[in-house]
């Protein structure tokens, strides 16, 4: 019971962390105050308590598949304010003196989105045990610890953006951008076909027998750049197509902010 | 005035159309029941046809929540207690996919067996 909550916590809390420690080493490269991450804090706690409050009617929308369609709806946004977070770095990189409120917003939304869909699946876990006497404390210790570790991740994942020398920590950050928008985009696809929305078609390839998505390392590259191993064909389309959207996006914030515009063409 | 219909017209047999092209679609997905009890799967070994979708139902009978989940089918979808869930899986290759309840997975294991046609009139 211990060690089945650390996992299922820890899975949770990964995405968040992971999330949240490459938007405080951006903020700290675009020299912005990092209050914002508390009010994302309180926000995706209020989110996820609402959401998981309201779980069953949720999933009984639209014909029982209601809640594949409330989190593609969180993880597309989440995915659509990375994108304009990926616009406006660079924007605030070439220009320290603007005003980094609009970044600062984007980076809490994005945050609050991830949060309200992890922490109302914590939610209905631990709840489920709340009154099984039994259970209960084993649950509750072992989602500690398993917030523990996937903090410890995140912190980890912090310092090793800033240890980086200063001409790579923030394209290192940018790139990591790409990856955790891609694999959100390409996971709320992957609902949508559970969901029955999107048309299903046969896994492209399968690499499961090199890296298993159950492994250590399967699960971080999971929670890190969307890792799956057998992808259909529309899953791939949505993780590339995203990329280069998020990509699309920062190029055109770089070269709208620029003043020797023309030198780069 | 007219062209207008006819524009109308035919926007509404291209609809037509369209709802023709998914409505057999919708008609023939085979739909297939699992029922969690005590933390177990009943049926636990659960047969279905190759190379086509179908639509899982998914009873949870225990009042705590499940989370149905494989990584062979690529799915998972939290289950309250005393809820139904539907979960749409395949088109699949014959072959042996795994599931378990994430919430209990000592206990709470199953898999689908999937089969080609051919075998699955023997």
């Amino acid at each position: 019971m211990l060690l089945n909550s650390v996992v299922i916590i820890l899975r949770e809390v990964l995405e968040a962390a992971l999330l949240m420690s490459v938007f405080l080493a951006s903020a700290r490269f675009l020299q912005t105050r990092n209050r914002w991450a508390i009010s994302a804090l309180v926000a995706g706690a209020i989110g996820a308590a609402t959401y998981g409050f309201f779980l069953e009617p949720v999933s009984d929308l639209f014909d029982g598949v209601g809640q594949e369609v409330c989190n593609a709806i969180l993880q597309y946004g989440a995915f659509a304010s990375l994108a304009a977070v990926a616009f406006h770095i660079p924007r605030r990189a070439n220009n320290l003196k603007s005003s980094p409120a609009t970044i600062v917003a984007l980076m809490a939304l994005t945050v609050t989105l991830a949060i309200t869909r992890e922490g109302a699946e914590i939610l209905v876990y631990v709840s489920g045990f709340w009154n099984v006497s039994d259970f209960f404390s084993a649950v509750a210790l072992g989602s500690v610890i398993g917030a523990c570790i996937g903090f410890s991740v995140g912190v980890l994942i912090y310092y090793l953006l800033l240890a980086q020398p200063i001409k790579w920590a923030l394209p290192t950050s940018v790139l990591l951008i790409h990856l955790i928008a891609a694999g959100m985009a390409s996971q709320a696809t992957r609902l949508l076909i559970q969901a029955d929305w999107i048309p299903a078609a046969g896994p492209m390839w399968d690499t499961s027998s090199i890296l298993s998505e159950q492994s250590l390392t399967g699960q971080l590259l999971y929670a890190l750049v969307g890792y799956e191993a057998s992808p259909s064909g529309i899953e791939v389309v949505a993780y590339v197509g995203s990329v280069l959207i998020v990509a699309t996006a920062y190029f055109a914030g770089k070269f709208s902010s620029q003043p020797a515009r023309d030198e780069m063409e | 005035m007219k062209q207008i219909m006819r524009i109308g017209k035919s926007r509404l047999s291209v609809i037509a159309f369209l709802i023709l092209l998914v409505a057999p679609s919708y008609a023939s997905t085979p739909e297939f029941e699992i029922e969690i009890r005590n933390h177990l799967f009943l049926p636990d070994t659960l047969t279905i046809p190759a190379g086509v979708k179908v639509k899982l139902v998914i009873y949870n009978r225990d009042a705590t929540p499940e989370e149905f989940e494989s990584y062979e089918l690529n799915r998972e979808k939290v289950i309250l207690g005393g809820r139904k869930a539907i979960v749409f899986i395949g088109p699949l290759a014959p072959g042996e996919y795994p599931f378990f309840g994430e919430f209990n997975p000592q206990t709470a294991l199953g898999t689908i067996l999937v089969v080609a046609e051919a075998d699955a009139a023997k």
